[in-house]
């Protein structure tokens, strides 16, 4: 009986060691390299830099892509404990890049950075983003400029120009709303920091930084200031619903809204439904709430492209990095999406979106970092679920301002 | 025959360890671990930091949790209600005439959709500028505003769930002795008094089943709110199952939703427990 018992229970240890794999492998020499991404709707650009890298450096990808980022991010996060690990990943600047590298599960990318900034493939100004305890961490995987996208038909309907000033952006708005058009889009779900963060960026973008990092209150006076702005202007029945489900692509394309502010990735949206730059819709730079700042304050996004320091094939995830920022991957990687490079010496076919990175390259606007990057994540978390119902209770906002700011507290209470 | 048993007594515990193995590993061990997640902070990346009982009081002051729990009973009593009370109605009208079967088609047909389906079809009809707007000549924004987006959302699991339940009640109709029946119909019951003093007793044991299902799934509500409002906007039309969710998987706060988690598997629990009791003793 007992060696029955020790044979069954043998037979089951078998059965779990061939189940839970191999520990401390040695390091395989990938060809492939699976690459893990939030971002679902590009799996078809990804296949199309993989056949290119095969071809160039002998590496391909297979993406994976996930359309829910909480799933996304503790799917990541798990890897890091279970030997499902990818070999490139992306993931986010600010808060998260510097939660992860903490763990010391990312790997250091100084020397790709040194050597890319060398070779004038990547801008010294983007070094920052990548930057956490002075050394750099991934490769910019893609970067966007926020601005305003508009239906150019229904501007010439009305003969409308791009504006220049923010009172030249209301009189826009007042003339599409006189003729029943609704001029933005906002929304719900998601997205719901947009307007907070172009109006706070416009009006006081030292006090944006200072939030960002702590040094300010939600409830400050200059905050619920642009809370009142941002309440004006739903009430002045300028934007749709907020709860309306539409893709943002197809808000712009049918007219159910002129204006879509977004970054320039929302190129990728556009192209795919034969929207063409210049002559279905074009781009403008938001002009600044308050003229007297010296710079038009501009919303940037850089989203990082990853490798763990434990990955199958470390050397070939660091090939990886390193390709993805040189000319050629970058050429083909923003021409395939239409929107801009990391990479300067790549111009773009889109006038108006070519002229914006020339002169964010020249220092002509104040870059402010995007608040889904800028704001710690459980601050994020409470600010897009309070943003959420400010859009559609505007009255709430002071309320949402302090349910943010309890939020905020708990967070700096311990992070300062 | 007699050979045989030795055997099998030999192998007794080989034979179950696979399956008591599976269930073990993927059932005890996991709740077991998010319990003990329940009394940590964690964040998925560090090691849990032991605050004992923190996340639970937390709960108590928490006002999103308030409202998911405001929901939840919504959800809970909506469920018993309407998909229930309709599926019996309709099973009732329907099981005894004939072309019955055709008639439940309609009402079994949108159980085969998804999660993700029904938000396909139900958002342009809630939408702001849909069609359930345009019909009725209102202006509402039936999946905004708190808590009449949870009452349409109701309304939506409503139109789902109803076949199943009429299914379950025409199976239920149809296996009651008819004497019982006859008798009272001889005796001159006819209409509501038979339904009330004769068929539904004698169904009491299936629509036992059937409410502590509805129960539990009113309990558990999770998917039809995550694809049409995600719990929003805000966090006005959460419920428990949600706040699970988005604390442990969106705030990464692993062990406030354990422990959100948790409370939901002891209320789901106690709640079956004293339903189910109650009806075993009544019949």
């Amino acid at each position: 009986m007992f060696r029955s018992r020790v044979a069954t229970l043998g037979a089951a240890a078998l059965v779990l060691t061939a189940c839970g794999g191999g520990g401390g492998e040695a390091p395989q020499k990938k060809t492939e390299l699976s690459l893990y991404n939030d971002k679902g709707a590009w799996t078809k650009y990804f296949d199309e830099m993989g056949a290119v890298s095969k071809q160039s450096i002998g590496l391909s990808i297979k993406p994976t892509g996930y359309t829910d980022s909480a799933q996304y991010q503790a799917f990541i996060k798990a890897s890091f404990r279970t030997n499902v690990k990818p070999d490139l990943f992306t993931w986010q600047t600010g808060g998260m890049l510097a939660e992860i590298v903490k763990q010391k599960q990312v790997a250091d990318t100084s020397a790709v950075w040194q050597e890319a900034i060398k070779a004038g493939d990547l801008s010294q100004d983007l070094m920052p983003y990548y930057t956490v305890d002075g050394k750099q961490y991934c490769v910019p995987m893609n970067v966007a400029y926020w601005g305003m996208f508009y239906n150019k038909k229904v501007f010439d309907q009305y003969g409308l120009k791009p504006p220049q000033t923010w009172d030249d952006l209301v009189k826009v708005a007042d003339t599409l709303k006189q003729n029943n058009v609704k001029a933005f889009y906002h929304t719900s779900v998601l997205f719901s920091f947009v307007w907070f963060e172009q109006l706070l960026a416009g009006t006081d973008p030292d006090l944006y930084d200072r939030l960002s990092t702590g040094q300010a209150k939600y409830t400050d006076p200059g905050v619920v200031q642009v809370m009142e702005r941002w309440k004006q202007l739903i009430d002045a029945g300028y934007f749709i619903n907020p709860g309306d489900k539409t893709d943002p692509a197809d808000v712009l394309k049918n007219g159910k809204a002129a204006m879509v502010s977004f970054g320039s990735w929302f190129n990728t949206s556009m192209a795919s439904r034969s929207m063409k730059a210049g002559t279905d819709y074009d781009f403008f730079v938001i002009p600044n709430v308050n003229p007297a700042l010296p710079k038009t304050s501009m919303i940037f996004e850089s989203g990082p492209l990853c490798s763990l320091t434990k990955a199958a094939d470390p050397d070939a995830s660091m090939r990886y990095l390193k390709w993805w920022t040189t000319a050629e991957a970058q050429e083909k990687w923003s021409t395939s999406r239409g929107d801009v490079s990391a990479n300067p010496k790549v111009a773009i076919d889109d006038k108006a979106l070519g002229a914006v990175t020339k002169d964010a390259g020249s220092g002509e606007y104040r870059l402010v970092n995007r608040y889904f990057e800028a704001t710690p994540p459980p601050i994020l978390t409470a600010a897009l679920d309070g943003f959420s119902k400010f859009v559609t209770e505007p009255a709430t906002y002071m309320e949402v301002l302090q349910t943010i700011q309890q939020a905020a507290d708990e967070y700096w209470s311990t992070h300062q | 025959m007699r050979a045989r048993a030795p055997m099998l007594g030999r192998f007794r515990y080989g034979y179950v360890a696979p399956a008591a193995l599976l269930v073990a590993g993927l059932l005890y061990a996991p709740f077991l671990w998010t319990a003990y997640l329940s009394l940590t902070r964690y964040d998925g990346l560090e090691s849990p930091a032991w605050i004992g009982l923190d996340n639970f009081v937390k709960l108590f002051d928490d006002a999103a949790l308030l409202t998911s729990t405001r929901n939840t009973l919504i959800w809970v009593v909506g469920t018993m209600v309407l998909p229930v009370g309709l599926g019996l109605l309709v099973a009732v009208l329907s099981y005894d005439i004939k072309g019955g079967a055709w008639f439940r088609v309609p009402f079994m047909l949108p159980y085969a959709l998804s999660g993700a389906g029904l938000a396909m079809v139900w958002s342009p009809i809630l939408s702001h500028d849909g069609v359930a707007n345009r019909l009725l000549g209102v202006d509402t924004a039936f999946l905004q505003d708190s808590p009449y987006n949870t009452l349409a959302m109701l309304l939506v699991w409503t139109w789902q769930q109803l076949g199943v339940n009429t299914l379950l009640f025409v199976v239920g109709l149809q296996s009651i002795p008819k004497e019982p029946i006859e008798a009272a119909r001889l005796d001159g019951a006819s209409g509501w008094r038979l339904f009330r003093h004769v068929i539904w007793p004698l169904m009491r044991p299936l629509t036992a089943v059937v409410v502590g299902l509805a129960l539990v799934a009113g309990l558990k509500t999770f998917d039809i709110v995550w694809v049409l409002t995600q719990g929003g906007p805000g966090r006005n039309s959460e419920t428990l199952a949600v706040t699970m969710y988005k604390e442990t998987f969106v705030s990464s706060d692993y062990g406030y939703g354990s422990a959100v988690a948790v409370m939901l598997t002891v209320v789901t629990g106690l709640a079956s427990y004293l339903y189910l009791r109650r009806q075993v003793t009544a019949t």
